[in-house]
């Protein structure tokens, strides 16, 4: 059955949600890249997303966590790795687009559905 | 958390590098900058960076003042100059010009990067404004 508000919507919206926090920590990342002190934060939602979706739950949106990251540090404390945040802000930025492509592939089903011939 | 966050946050991120960048050229521009040997030397400035609520969630980084070199120098023998003392020493800073350049590279490079973490927020923000154009 096709919704406008079901589980795959709901998922996708998740997925979006999660997906834009992981961006907006990879952009705090690289902003303080020379903050002595500061530790990379690592953001996590596709635990939460798995679990809901595994239990039959709608999933909920925002559900994302963030943890600083335990890597070695530089000597001036910072352990952020412009390398890996790199590769990590692409790939978000890659797998953001694809989860728009799909919604919006959702949303082309639900409009042909109400068109009338 | 505000609407386009991830610019914001990258913004910060070049401002801060903008200053540190700033900071580099004016200790660069001020390194034959001579004082009459009974004043201070000019001295290096640096950038204190700070993240903006470190791990509350705001996010960025913020310049939360500027810190200074010492302003003993180095006394110089140059009976030339006007603020020489009797015995013909000016007091120059102690600044080391590779130092100096290394930082300029960092500042620079930092700011390289903030600048692709816009073009990519740039990109999937783009993308998720196209939501539903075409139905």
């Amino acid at each position: 059955m096709i919704g406008i508000g079901d589980t795959t919507t709901a998922a996708l919206h998740a997925a979006l949600s999660g997906l834009a926090q992981r961006q907006r920590v990879s952009s705090d990342n690289i902003a303080n890249v020379n903050t002595p002190g500061f530790l990379a934060g690592r953001t996590d939602f596709e635990s939460n997303l798995r679990s809901e979706l595994s239990s039959g739950d709608t999933p909920v949106v925002g559900g994302g966590s963030v943890h600083r990251s335990l890597a070695a540090t530089r000597t001036d404390g910072n352990n952020v790795d412009l390398d890996s945040e790199t590769v990590i802000a692409t790939e978000t930025g890659l797998r953001y687009q694809l989860a728009l492509q799909a919604l919006n592939g959702k949303y082309d089903l639900l409009s042909a559905a109400m068109r009338t011939q | 958390m505000s609407a386009f966050d991830a610019l914001r946050i990258a913004g910060s991120g070049m401002t801060l590098h903008r200053k540190f960048l700033d900071a580099v050229s004016d200790n660069v521009a001020n390194i034959n900058t001579a004082a009459a040997p009974d004043q201070e030397a000019f001295k290096e400035r640096f950038i204190v960076a700070q993240a903006n609520d470190y791990g509350s969630g705001t996010g960025g980084v913020r310049v939360a003042g500027a810190a200074f070199g010492s302003g003993e120098g180095k006394l110089v023998y140059s009976p030339d100059n006007p603020l020489a003392d009797d015995e013909g020493y000016v007091r120059l800073p102690d600044i080391d010009l590779g130092t100096q350049m290394t930082n300029m590279l960092i500042a620079q490079r930092g700011y390289q990067a903030n600048i692709s973490a816009i073009s990519r927020a740039t990109d999937a923000y783009q993308a998720a404004l196209s939501l539903g154009k075409n139905l």
